[in-house]
């Protein structure tokens, strides 16, 4: 039992200090006058994270939601009603809105600057080896490989103005190795149109962006450990600071079907037709924007470690992190030049 | 102490079945099992219908139902197979070309028609629960240890799907951090009968309504959430609570409609609640294990984790992670166990019994692991019958008593 003095005196102080603390709140907001906000959805089957200084939150969820879900109806394999579904659907092609074209001009220019190692008209592929909507029974023969690929390639769809052609109606699309890049550009042109500074979208594990922290501290983004195992997630593999610009991620160590008995990873080759096998596990790509960062990640996958090495070492816009399997089988990662901001950690 | 002597116990007896049984089991897996069942309700039934799909492994010879209308219904499955059909089990048991045979009989006649099985000297599936009280499940530990030859696998089915297995890895590996306690419901908006055409029959269809035949809901549905637990945790509850009624069902039956158990679990510092009713659907199946790190929710064939929030915030240090893409995280922050969904938990139990029956070793649901759910399951429905707090007894020690 406390006496009835003591139990009025704990209140005072309790009184007090809470006072104490608004004005402190008070005066440190009038000084700096930028306040982090956070927002935290769920969009194209997995989550996003928005955090941004700003004076008063300026962007809502239901903002970033609604750009997220106009982006799905346009590019989504999982919505039946999508753009992208019709376009699968259709016999010549159809008309496609601007976040649709501008996806494919992208795509169709990386596909060019990689020797079709990105590849848009790779989904049948990805279909047949069990990485699609619909999961087939068994994983396919070299013959049906061969008839699928007669349907894959750059030439095999066009754009005229907002019209994207097909040669054959069997052509299909898939615009998952990109969009989710282009998703982060689009959610960081929604902040910096309300003039915000300071930010880091992500999405799905491809980040946007921009700025620093009020004390200008970095934002500092990790890079997930590959042992893929999401019950228990091991420690970050590194800490990196990279500046303004993307950050996407490409690997094999989370989705992949097991066939007689070897895992097969979920990146196709879109010239062979045959899952990417080489010492790849996993590559983090930076670059101004998401559309191309992501873009490219899945091409340097299927290019393999010399192959990507000489690429970027003549692209000063481009940097990779890239960790691989050694001849011995040990685990070594590597980093190109340009890569900002790396050796932090 | 006691769980402890018990593992390690199993683990030395299942080393010795093995080298005793490398001679016996000379033909292999590799030949095609003659079976007969025991039993042709809508389990015995179902049974068969998985049977049919394994033609290189199963050879149904023998069917044997005291009903003749169950022996009628159950012509529709095994179709492709040339069998002779009984009315007495004994009878049955003297077809020589019997390998194995599967019981799927009402509870109370478990033990009886299962001694004769292994007295008749073949391999035994006997669906759970294994016996109707816990002197029954003692008396066939026994008469199984003395029969090393013979597999002996109980059907608790569904934790042989590849997703209870990564479960059970999951909380052996820690990824649920301490788990304290388990929340379990088979719910149904039903009364739990089966027709009856025959006044006459009532009795013998709708034998789980009645105590002298069946243990209810908790032998019927909740002892393979018991067994489930027992054998991913590797313990078993030493007190039990319980409570119930005819609450639904006024209707002339002896064994409640509406139920809830209560188990303590002092070794591992955890509680386990078990719950029934046939006066609701909402919930249907739902199977919780709550742990500091995250909680495990399964439904038979399907299976999510959610890592409690405090978890996730631990990558607070950076301000985002990049990585390959997630496996779809749903909205509540879960993912899933498996990615696709699992066959029936009794297409896995039927294969694994017929590899047992090549190898001749001990089955993951065994005569012991059958033997302490089926002790659960009686204990509970004391507790629950005479409004008492029950205790585990020593005695049921006599389980690793080769242990001196």
């Amino acid at each position: 039992m406390i006496s009835r003095t003591n139990a009025v005196k704990a209140v005072v102080l309790v009184l007090s200090m809470l006072v104490l603390n608004i004005c402190m709140a008070w005066r440190t907001d009038c000084q700096t006058s930028v306040g982090r906000f956070e927002i935290n959805g769920y969009a194209q089957g997995t989550t996003y994270h928005i955090v941004y200084y700003a004076h008063k939150n300026v962007i809502l969820r239901r903002q970033t939601d609604s750009l997220l879900s106009r982006l799905d109806s346009s590019v989504s394999l999982y919505l039946p009603s999508s753009l992208i579904c019709r376009f699968n659907q259709s016999d010549k092609g159809i008309t496609v809105d601007e976040p649709f074209r501008v996806l494919i001009s992208k795509a169709l220019e990386i596909n060019k600057a990689t020797d079709g190692a990105v590849d848009v008209t790779v989904k049948s592929l990805v279909d047949a080896w069990g990485f699609g909507v619909k999961k087939p029974a068994a994983p396919p023969g070299d013959e049906k490989i061969k008839s699928i690929l007669k349907n894959v390639g750059y030439d095999k769809i066009w754009l005229q103005g907002n019209f994207l052609h097909k040669k054959y109606a069997d052509v299909q699309i898939d615009l998952n190795g990109i969009a989710q890049g282009y998703s982060a550009d689009l959610l960081a042109a929604l902040l910096e149109r309300s003039h915000i500074e300071n930010y880091v979208v992500e999405i799905g594990g491809e980040l946007r962006i921009k700025g620093n922290k009020p004390d200008k501290e970095p934002f500092k983004i990790g890079i997930e450990a590959i042992d893929g195992n999401d019950m228990a997630p091991s420690p970050l593999r590194k800490v990196i600071a990279p500046g303004s610009g993307a950050v996407t991620t490409s690997g094999n160590y989370r989705k992949y079907v097991e066939a007689n008995g070897k895992k097969l990873s979920h990146i196709i080759n879109p010239q062979t037709g045959y899952p990417a096998i080489n010492e790849m596990i996993s590559v983090t790509v930076w670059a101004e924007d998401g559309i191309t960062a992501d873009g490219y990640d899945n091409g340097f996958m299927v290019m393999g470690l010399k192959k990507t090495l000489r690429f970027l070492e003549k692209r000063k816009d481009m940097a990779a992190y890239i960790i691989y399997q050694t001849d011995d089988g040990t685990v070594a990662d590597t980093v190109t030049k340009e890569f900002k901001g790396y050796d932090i950690h | 102490m006691e769980r402890r002597t018990f593992v390690k116990n199993t683990g030395l007896l299942a080393g010795g079945l093995l080298l005793n049984k490398a001679g016996l089991f000379a033909k292999g897996a590799g030949r095609v099992i003659n079976i007969g069942i025991i039993g042709c309700g809508d389990r015995g039934k179902g049974i068969m219908r998985v049977i049919d799909e394994f033609p290189e492994k199963y050879n149904i010879v023998a069917i044997c139902d005291v009903l003749d209308m169950r022996l009628t219904e159950a012509q529709k499955f095994a179709k492709k197979h040339q069998y002779s059909q009984y009315k007495d089990h004994r009878a049955l048991l003297k077809n020589a070309q019997l390998d194995a045979v599967i019981v799927a009989v009402p509870l109370h006649m478990h033990y009886p028609v299962a001694v004769d099985v292994l007295k008749a000297g073949k391999h035994l599936y006997l669906e759970k629960t294994m016996t109707y009280n816990v002197q029954q499940a003692l008396d066939l530990v026994k008469l199984a240890e003395s029969l090393p030859k013979q597999v002996v696998q109980i059907g608790h089915q569904y934790r042989y799907s590849p997703l209870y297995y990564r479960v059970k890895e999951m909380i052996s590996k820690g990824y649920l951090g301490k788990v304290s306690q388990v929340d379990c419901r088979w719910d149904r908006n039903a009364n739990w009968r089966r027709p009856v055409p025959d006044a006459s029959l009532e009795r013998q269809i709708n034998w789980r309504m009645y105590k002298e035949y069946s243990g209810g809901l908790v032998a019927e549905l909740l002892s393979h959430q018991i067994d489930f637990i027992n054998w991913a945790f590797d313990t078993h509850p030493t007190e039990f609570l319980a409570t119930g009624g005819i609450d639904v069902f006024k209707d002339g039956r002896e064994t409640f409609d509406n139920v809830q158990v209560m188990l303590r679990y002092p070794e591992q510092n955890m509680v386990g609640n078990f719950g029934a009713t046939c006066g609701n659907s909402r919930d249907g199946y739902l199977f919780k294990i709550k742990g500091t790190k995250g909680t495990v929710s399964l439904l038979t064939d399907k299976g999510m984790f959610y890592p409690e929030k405090a978890q996730q915030k631990e990558k607070g240090v950076v301000d985002g992670v990049t990585g390959a893409t997630k496996i779809t995280w749903d909205k509540d922050g879960g993912t899933p166990i498996l990615p696709d969904a699992t066959k029936d938990g009794t297409w896995y139990a039927l294969n694994d019994f017929y590899d047992k029956i090549g190898s001749g070793s001990l089955p993951d649901s065994n005569i012991y692991t059958g033997a302490k759910t089926a002790i659960c399951v009686h204990l509970a429905n004391q507790a629950l019958y005479k409004n008492e707090i029950v205790h585990w007894k020593k005695e049921y020690l006599v389980l690793d008593r080769d242990n001196s």
